[in-house]
């Protein structure tokens, strides 16, 4: 089997711990359910990653070298 | 006029309506289906009662007091003979029935069931999913269940017959079982089933042998353990399906028993919506004004839809309960109540399927409600999100190139009729009068004047110069003069700004603002470099103006919306406005070969421009006159310190250096809309407003230019010598015996597959191949023989129009013609002509066309051209429908998103769905970026530095080159105060 997040053009995926996750609810001033939504089944996420989890994708970009996105993992 | 305060919306909450509340709210009950008596008079208690409101002016509402206009109007109410089912709610109620015991009237439920939906319930509110999803899995769930988890009742599986009609389904014992059982017992020999003795079917069910004779001969009939018994012996189905309805009052019942709590299991909340309110006992009669009546010109009242559907709905609801008083047949009572039922749910949807829609006298289908709200006429799409307009004005569009492209010519009638207001103080009220004494008719006038009490006052020929203080009839006759206070809606007159758009509107540049020139005529005039944006020509095209009513708006329209500031196409990130056809050909035609011009020739090219001194000569002639070149005119038009080096339309280097073209033809790539360099470079370092001066200038000289060359296209023009047509017959005959090659070695089986295709691919991709390449060769040898200066070659070269293939097209062959991208295979029988033998493969029975447009084409030839030009006809309209389709819904979904101030892109409900706009934050129009171009970040700081700060010591300091004082001693301050910004304050 192939494994998709070791793919190159797949961003790194990671599952944010507590703090910084209110960090980030902090920053936007949202709930964690304002989040943009991720599936748990989604072959990208690491394989520790829970419902209810907030993952932080990293991403290359043209324009800002490195983009970075929060999701949360729903069922 | 007063108005009311405009109060903000707290909160809006949907659900069901009690009966009660209908009763409460309504003016009246209505109780006869007459509308107005003989007098005309409306009758007390009927659908036209005075106390619903006023349509009549002058009456006053017997509910509010108010007249009409200011009385909305009041609801009445029907009560109704027999409860019936609301339209509306038929798939909840479905849903509520096959969920709900028959019995207990309980959710169909265990209490962990429950908890894990209203779990999921919660989850589904708070992540925004559709709460259907949770509920209907939980309607399936319930579904399953055989008997009710409370009572224990067996539950029956529930039948929907459209629209408003609900079964339940019960399995009973069939009448013919004793035959079915017989049937079964004698076995089937060619299945291989044997025979069953009575005796044997005792045994194998546990039923006496007598119980068993019995039921056979069909005197006894089998319980319900005694027939499952039986049916598992046999194999056979003994039962049969029972339908029995459901009528409303049985469904509210069953309603009305199931628990609170139950419902909040599906997502309805209990204290503002019961169950049982989906099924109607009173119906709400709209207030008369929602529902006017129109006098017609022979005196007789016409009743809108929704009355004629009410006077339906009474008369039933009146037969209904006389009859079922006098005791009549419960049939007569069920029709009854399915004829209430019917007009009911007609009044509230008349485009059900499967009913039959209740029609006018005339024929025509009633508008009911549903019909008032839904579609694109509808209230919401029609009435609401889209308004007709005041200030606005709509007419042909035609060309003027010498109107600036900031600009628009508004026809003096147009002009005279569009208003804008004047605030008139002590500093314009000279000009103010001048407005209103010329009169509503003439040009720069006035139509109305408002007094400082509020009164509005027509300006009319007769009192145009009493309101400007020209004579003492102003006194006389009471009509006071224009002064301070007063406002004046004047003509539009040039410099104004106003708003032009042409439809479909399908990007921001659609809707642009220009600036008035009052011109002659009937038509709107625009400069053509802003056809691209608009996407307009001028074959009949209209367009629409608004003009705008306050400062506001003004201001707004002239900062972000004026033409010049939309010269950057948010799209792309370049310019979308710029020099397009004729301009192209111009500025391609004085700078290609760069020709020399004389002083006259030089001053008249530039004479509609800025330029009012030529620059230094470009040489001198052999016979001593001076000359200038094509180029260095051009250079006129660029900033004086311009640097540009690129790789040009022509292929060649263009060089700009110091605003001077050194090298290089100006056309398409370097001037065009969609990305022209120059323009593109001038708008982004100098600004839109030196843009738009560039461009103005570039059209009307690249006009002048074309103008002093001369530039026509004629039949000759695409025609080529006969030693070139020999050349090119002898390419195409050479084809053909390629293809014809490729057949033979087909046919004998030699042709080799290439990988993935079928041998048949192989071939007619192969035939494809080389006809293609013989329409090339046969542009190629046309191309050699076209001069440079040929128009048709100068304006493919140039991109101003049409292409190499065109020309090809024209004087080489027009070549493959192609329906779904493949030679042409339609038609006959292995053939697509009766022309050809059946299975020829040969290029000319498959659409090859030899001939040029100028030589004509054969009538084959011609017949397949038709079938490609067919195909590309249909494409466009397909596509365009499709495309318009797919735009709606793209803006619909996308409508609500927002930028926020922290950058973040949110929608309505404030869920996040970009964290930085576009990741970046930046807009396309402000950012200039691509792969070959890197941001000059230094060079982009070292000129705005530069521009900043005048003398080197100011720059030092900003940059903080200077070393900072030493602050020794508090002593020092004073000395420094100016510099740290701190000043002492003892």
């Amino acid at each position: 089997m192939v494994d998709v997040s070791q793919h190159e053009l797949v961003p790194e995926h990671s599952v944010l711990d507590k703090a910084a996750i209110e960090d980030v609810l902090d920053e936007y001033d949202i709930d964690r359910t304002d989040l943009p939504k991720i599936k748990r089944t989604d072959p990208a996420l690491p394989d520790d990653a829970e419902v209810g989890d907030v993952i932080k994708i990293v991403r290359d970009s043209r324009t800002t070298d490195q983009a970075i996105v929060y999701r949360m993992v729903v069922d | 006029m007063q108005h009311s305060t405009p109060k903000e919306i707290g909160s809006i909450s949907f659900g069901l309506m009690e009966p009660e509340e209908y009763r409460e709210m309504s003016a009246t009950k209505i109780i006869t289906a007459d509308t107005y008596d003989d007098d005309g008079f409306p009758i007390d208690m009927g659908l036209m009662d005075p106390r619903l409101g006023v349509i009549d002016p002058g009456l006053e509402c017997k509910t509010c007091g108010k007249h009409s206009g200011s009385c909305n109007g009041h609801f009445g109410h029907i009560e109704l003979a027999a409860p019936v089912i609301h339209v509306g709610f038929t798939k909840l109620i479905r849903r509520l029935l096959r969920g709900t015991c028959r019995e207990c009237s309980r959710l169909l439920l265990t209490e962990d069931e429950r908890g894990e939906f209203r779990d999921q319930i919660d989850e589904s509110r708070k992540l925004g999913r559709d709460l259907n999803d949770v509920t209907k899995a939980a309607i399936r769930q319930a579904r399953k269940k055989d008997r009710c988890p409370f009572c224990g009742e067996i539950q029956y599986d529930i039948d929907h017959e459209k629209p408003t009609t609900y079964y339940e389904v019960q399995e009973v014992l069939a009448s013919e079982y004793s035959q079915r059982i017989a049937g079964a017992m004698q076995g089937d020999e060619e299945e291989g089933i044997e025979r069953t003795t009575p005796d044997e079917l005792a045994a194998k069910t546990e039923i006496d042998l007598t119980r068993v004779n019995e039921i056979l001969s069909g005197s006894f009939r089998p319980r319900e353990e005694q027939r499952e018994a039986i049916e598992k012996a046999l194999g056979i189905d003994l039962t049969e399906e029972d339908t029995n309805k459901l009528m409303p009052s049985d469904i509210r019942d069953w309603f009305e028993a199931i628990p609170d709590e139950d419902i909040e299991v599906l997502g309805i909340d209990s204290d503002r919506s019961r169950p049982e309110w989906m099924i109607l006992t009173v119906l709400p009669v709209p207030p008369v004004t929602a529902r006017p009546s129109i006098t017609l010109d022979n005196g007789q009242r016409s009743e809108d839809d929704l009355t004629h559907k009410l006077v339906d709905i009474i008369r039933i609801n009146q037969r209904f309960m006389e009859n079922r008083e006098a005791g009549a047949p419960q049939l007569i009572i069920e029709d009854l109540w399915e004829l209430l039922q019917y007009h009911v749910t007609t009044f509230m949807d008349n485009e059900i399927s499967g009913t039959p829609p209740a029609r006018h006298r005339s024929g025509r289908p009633l508008k009911t409600l549903s019909q008032r709200l839904k579609g694109k006429e509808g209230r919401f799409r029609g009435s609401l999100s889209g308004k007709r307009v005041n200030f606005s004005a709509r007419t042909v569009i035609s060309p003027d190139p010498t109107l600036s492209l900031n600009e628009v010519g508004v026809p003096d009638r147009v002009a005279s009729e569009m208003t804008q207001t004047m605030l008139v103080t002590e500093r314009n009220v000279e000009e103010a009068r001048r407005y209103v004494a010329n009169g509503p008719n003439t040009h720069p006038g006035a139509n109305y004047v408002r007094r400082p009490d509020g009164r509005r006052l027509k300006v009319t020929e007769k009192n145009a110069e009493a309101l400007a203080g020209m004579t003492d009839q102003a006194d006389e006759e009471g009509v006071q003069t224009v002064g301070p206070g007063w406002e004046v809606n004047r003509h539009l007159v040039d410099g104004d700004i106003i708003i032009f758009n042409r439809q479909p509107s399908l990007h921001r540049m659609s809707i642009m603002a220009h600036e008035v020139v009052v011109m002659p005529y009937k038509t709107f005039r625009l400069n053509t470099v802003v056809c691209p944006p608009y996407n307009a020509d001028f074959d009949g095209d209209e367009m629409n103006m608004h003009a705008l009513q306050n400062e506001e708006a003004r201001a707004e329209a002239r900062v972000l919306m004026r033409v010049q500031e939309q010269i950057l196409s948010p799209r792309f990130g370049e310019n979308i406005i710029g020099a397009i056809q004729d301009h192209i050909s111009g500025t391609y035609l004085l700078t290609h070969e760069n020709p020399h011009f004389n002083e006259t020739q030089a001053l008249d090219l530039l004479r509609a421009t800025r330029i009012d001194e030529l620059p230094e000569q470009s040489g001198t002639e052999e016979d001593g006159t001076p000359y200038w070149t094509g180029r260095a005119i051009f250079s006129e038009l660029l900033p004086d310190d311009l640097n540009l080096t690129f790789t040009g339309t022509v292929g060649e280097d263009v060089v700009i250096e110091d605003g001077q073209l050194v090298e290089g033809t100006i056309a398409e790539d370097e001037v065009g809309g969609f990305g022209g360099e120059i323009v593109d470079t001038i708008t982004k370092v100098y600004g839109n407003t030196r843009a738009r001066i560039f461009i103005n200038e570039l059209s009307t000289l690249a006009m002048r230019t074309i103008m002093h060359f001369g530039f026509s296209i004629g039949i000759d023009d695409e025609t080529i010598e006969p030693e070139a047509r020999e050349q090119i017959d002898e390419t195409i005959d050479d084809a053909y015996d390629r293809v014809q090659e490729l057949i033979e070695a087909y046919d004998r089986g030699e042709l080799e597959s290439l990988p993935g295709r079928t041998l048949d691919e192989t071939l007619e991709m192969k035939i494809m191949q080389t006809l293609s390449r013989a329409r090339d060769n046969a542009g190629t040898i046309a191309e050699e023989h076209f001069e440079g200066d040929n128009p048709a070659v100068v304006m493919a070269e140039s991109g101003a129009r049409g292409s190499m293939l065109n020309l090809t097209q024209m004087a080489g062959a027009v070549g493959q013609q192609a329906v779904r991208g493949e030679r042409i295979n339609r038609g006959y029988e292995d053939r697509t002509l009766s022309h050809y033998k059946p299975d020829d493969l040969s290029a000319e029975a498959h659409g090859f066309v030899e001939n040029s447009y100028t030589a004509g084409l054969t009538p084959r030839e011609f017949f397949f051209h038709a079938m490609g030009g067919r195909e590309g006809l249909v494409d466009t309209a397909v596509r365009t429908s499709k495309s318009g389709y797919l735009q709606r819904r793209l803006i619909n979904a996308l409508s609500e998103l927002e930028a926020q101030y922290d950058g973040t892109v949110r929608d309505t409900s404030d869920t996040i769905v970009q964290f930085e706009f576009g990741e970046d934050g930046t807009s396309p129009v402000q950012v200039s970026y691509d792969e070959d171009f890197d941001i000059d970040v230094e060079g982009i700081a070292d000129r705005v530095i530069d521009s900043e700060f005048e003398d080197e010591r100011e720059r030092a300091q900003f940059l903080g080159d200077r070393a900072r004082p030493t602050n020794l001693s508090e002593h020092a301050d004073d000395r420094l105060g100016d510099e740290t910004g701190v000043t002492s304050d003892d």
